[in-house]
């Protein structure tokens, strides 16, 4: 594989750079003080073709590739990470539309999402262990025209706000996982309602929030893939999902260690500026050599995903690689500013609680090492 | 040592009841206000906590290092915030236990005991890391000094009654020229500036404060004058394990939540986390026990009147370390339950041990300094003694 992007590549990445400069860098303070979900700013991505990156140009896509997609994620994460997060949930949805509907489900529903007339959310995790297994686990029942749907989604971006959601729900009473079946869901079906947004602790403008269904009759044609196929659409979109919040972090570690790189010269101690201090050097340098690592995994495993190769072994790498060093990205690079770096009026703190979020993963955080180890040792 | 005694043990259960009590059940709403809790501190008052470091004919309760210790490791359990509230109080009442005459003593005590608060004024805004290089000055004119200056990032500033100020009484020798001196709330000139809106311990209370020809009476100078440096080295000496304490709190926090977390997550016993998860718990323990054991240790070296200035640079290092890499792996155990729950908040405020009272990176200065005289005399000694 090439570890050099192309041309194309490098084009969408920096117009993702100068876009985000440009509609993300003056709105991020406000947005992560009020929480309030940026209708203005996911219309003018839809522009940019940012919400159908990687879809078929025949549905509307600008059918870039998944290198473009995790460069657009990095690139926009590096001013706001929220925004990318509102943009990662919706591609799960279309990801999981374009890879498993059927030629009527792809027409009904991704053109709307390439051009963001309809927000997309996708939604698998729940309060028991795994989907399926707890007491308010998504049941679907089997009705003579369709399914009948109750239970609870928890934590859900975009909650709210999307127009479909693509769920997973369990057809077999304490079969678990073995009897997950994705479905395509509107948001406005007669009995889904979305609970209280969570609070969060980073990651603001992004909204999170349970989905609760009471009741909701789907039709036949709801359901995405075929029964029982819904662990192994979520195995493979939920790495997706974890590949672009990889991209994320690094996105959020770039921005931060800019930051500091560039405080540090101006921190005068000791009659110096703390740049010239071996140990704060060495904070930088371990920060940007981190984050330079993850970027490298971020875009091998986008690669052989664009090639059509198996790709969730590298993705669960470079998602365990960042469980151990993506937060520290920002507790250094805030240590590097001290006093200064702890202050809600200086950007770190924003960026050490958007990290704190984009480095969970929706799954047991023993997920990768799970997957890791079992790629070697087959 | 690590056997704590029954009057210890009887210190640690009274701080845990009232933490249980007064602080646990509003320290989530006050992280979200980033209000500072006066009703803390009426409730602080009647039990005379804030009055812990007073020695008893001061009136004041006299703890041990170690019992002090105890205390903010379940204020750093309950709420960091208030915690540091209270470690900042105590802070400044340790500048005058260091070079406080017996009469500076009673005026300064007397308030700690009826329930006021203390905080201690050394950090400016170019003088941080290096606390030397402050610009504040203190003028001697007949029987009284003038204040003039900027103090940031104060602890208590906003709320106390009494407090420990840095200035140069003369700046041509900079930091040989710094004194401190106690002053008092309300003195005409001493305003407070902003307030930090910070990252964490938000219902601690971190301001600006403003001198400008503040006339304090030359009594309220403590030791003589170009004493400064050395009281509030030997300050910081004795007050950095209370950040070492507050961290222990917090991690042991961040273990039990997590236990919590997974016990309500799996209450099937067939389907249990697997090894993975369950030796990071078992490294989280390690962690806070050796955390804590090197606390109790250097609690223990002062309690005992031998140098412990190494050990309290390394215990404030390692807790504060220990609290926010565990706190960090709570959230992500977590997942985003700990992303949107209360669970963040211990992380957040994990963030700040590292960094005030010396950053990390100061404290390492000084245990290296240490290291490299020590290491050769060590090795000297086992090649002389195997001749």
């Amino acid at each position: 594989m090439s570890t050099h992007l192309t041309e194309e590549q490098e084009l969408i990445a920096k117009n993702a750079r100068d876009f985000a400069e440009e509609y993300l860098d003056p709105i991020v303070a406000e947005l992560d003080r009020t929480d309030v979900f940026p209708t203005d700013v996911v219309k003018k991505m839809a522009e940019q073709d940012f919400l159908g990156l990687f879809l078929p140009a025949e549905f509307g896509g600008a059918e870039a590739g998944y290198v473009s997609f995790v460069g657009v994620i990095e690139n926009l994460s590096r001013s706001c990470a929220a925004v990318a997060s509102i943009v990662v949930n919706h591609s799960l949805a279309a990801y999981a539309i374009q890879r498993w509907g059927t030629p009527a489900q792809k027409q009904d529903y991704l053109p709307a999402l390439a051009s963001a007339k309809t927000l997309g959310a996708f939604a698998v995790y729940e309060n028991g262990p795994t989907p399926g297994v707890g007491p308010d686990a998504l049941m679907a029942v089997k009705q003579p025209e369709g399914w009948l749907l109750n239970g609870t989604k928890a934590y859900v971006r975009n909650a709210g706000k999307a127009d479909i959601y693509v769920v997973l729900a369990c057809t077999e009473v304490a079969a678990g996982a073995k009897a997950l079946t994705a479905f395509v869901v509107s948001g406005a079906a007669v009995g889904l309602t979305v609970g209280e947004p969570a609070e969060t602790m980073g990651l603001k403008g992004c909204p999170v929030a349970n989905l609760v269904f009471k009741n909701v009759m789907l039709a036949e044609s709801a359901m995405l893939g075929v029964p029982n196929q819904g662990m192994v659409i979520a195995a493979e979109t939920l790495s997706l999902g974890a590949l672009a919040e990889a991209a994320q972090t690094v996105g959020i570690g770039q921005a931060a260690v800019e930051h500091a790189a560039a405080y540090s010269k101006t921190r005068v101690q000791f009659g110096r500026p703390i740049s010239a201090l071996q140990a704060i050097q060495t904070l930088l340098a371990e920060t940007v050599t981190d984050c330079h690592m993850a970027r490298l995994g971020v875009l091998h495993a986008a690669q052989l995903m664009e090639d059509g190769e198996p790709f969730q072994t590298e993705v669960a790498m470079v998602k365990q690689f960042l469980a151990r060093l993506g937060s520290k990205m920002l507790l250094d690079t805030v240590q590097v500013e001290g006093g200064f770096g702890y202050s809600e009026t200086m950007p770190l703190p924003r960026l050490f609680r958007d990290i704190a979020g984009t480095t969970l993963l929706d799954a047991p955080a023993d997920f990768p090492e799970k997957t890791i180890a079992a790629a070697l040792l087959a | 040592m690590s056997n704590l005694t029954a009057e210890q043990k009887q210190i640690q259960q009274t701080a845990r009841e009232f933490v249980a009590k007064h602080i646990i059940p509003v320290a989530a709403k006050l992280d979200k206000s980033g209000e500072f809790h006066p009703f803390l501190v009426d409730e602080a008052r009647k039990s005379k906590i804030f009055a812990m470091a007073v020695p008893k004919e001061f009136g004041g309760l006299d703890y041990s290092a170690l019992a002090q210790a105890l205390v903010l490791e379940e204020w750093g359990y309950g709420c960091a915030g208030m915690g540091t509230t209270l470690a900042a109080s105590v802070l400044s009442m340790d500048s005058v236990l260091v070079a406080g005459t017996e009469e500076q003593k009673k005026r300064f005590f007397e308030p700690m005991v009826r329930g006021e608060i203390g905080s201690f004024g050394l950090t400016e805004p170019g003088a941080g890391s290096d606390a030397g290089s402050g610009k504040s000055t203190a003028v001697k004119v007949g029987d009284e000094y003038v204040l003039n200056g900027t103090k940031c990032w104060i602890t208590n500033g906003g709320f106390a009654s009494v407090y420990v100020i840095y200035a140069l009484t003369d700046p041509s020798k900079g930091m040989k020229g710094l004194s401190a001196f106690i002053v008092e709330k309300g003195r005409p000139g001493f305003t407070i500036g902003t307030v930090d809106h910070k990252l964490g311990i938000r219902s601690s209370n971190t301001v600006e404060l403003l001198f400008k020809d503040v006339h304090i009476p030359a009594s309220n100078l403590l030791g003589k004058e170009g004493d400064g440096m050395k009281i509030a080295m030997k300050t910081l000496d004795m007050a950095r394990p209370a950040i070492a304490a507050l961290s222990v709190g917090l991690a042991q926090r961040a273990l039990d939540e997590c236990v919590k977390h997974l016990q309500k997550k799996y209450p099937d016993p067939k389907v249990q986390p697997g090894q993975t998860l369950q030796f990071k718990l078992a490294d989280m323990r390690i962690e806070v026990e050796a955390a804590r054991q090197l606390l109790h240790h250097t609690m223990d070296l002062r309690d005992a009147g031998v140098p412990f200035s190494v050990e309290s640079a390394l215990a404030k290092d390692f807790c504060a370390d220990v609290a926010m890499k565990i706190t960090a792996q709570a959230v992500q155990l977590m997942g985003t339950y700990g992303y949107t729950s209360e669970i963040a908040k211990l992380m957040r405020d994990a963030k700040i041990m590292q960094i005030y009272e010396g950053t990390n990176q100061i404290q390492r200065l000084v245990i290296s300094r240490a290291v490299l005289t020590a290491a050769p005399a060590a090795l000297a000694a086992a090649q002389k003694a195997g001749k």
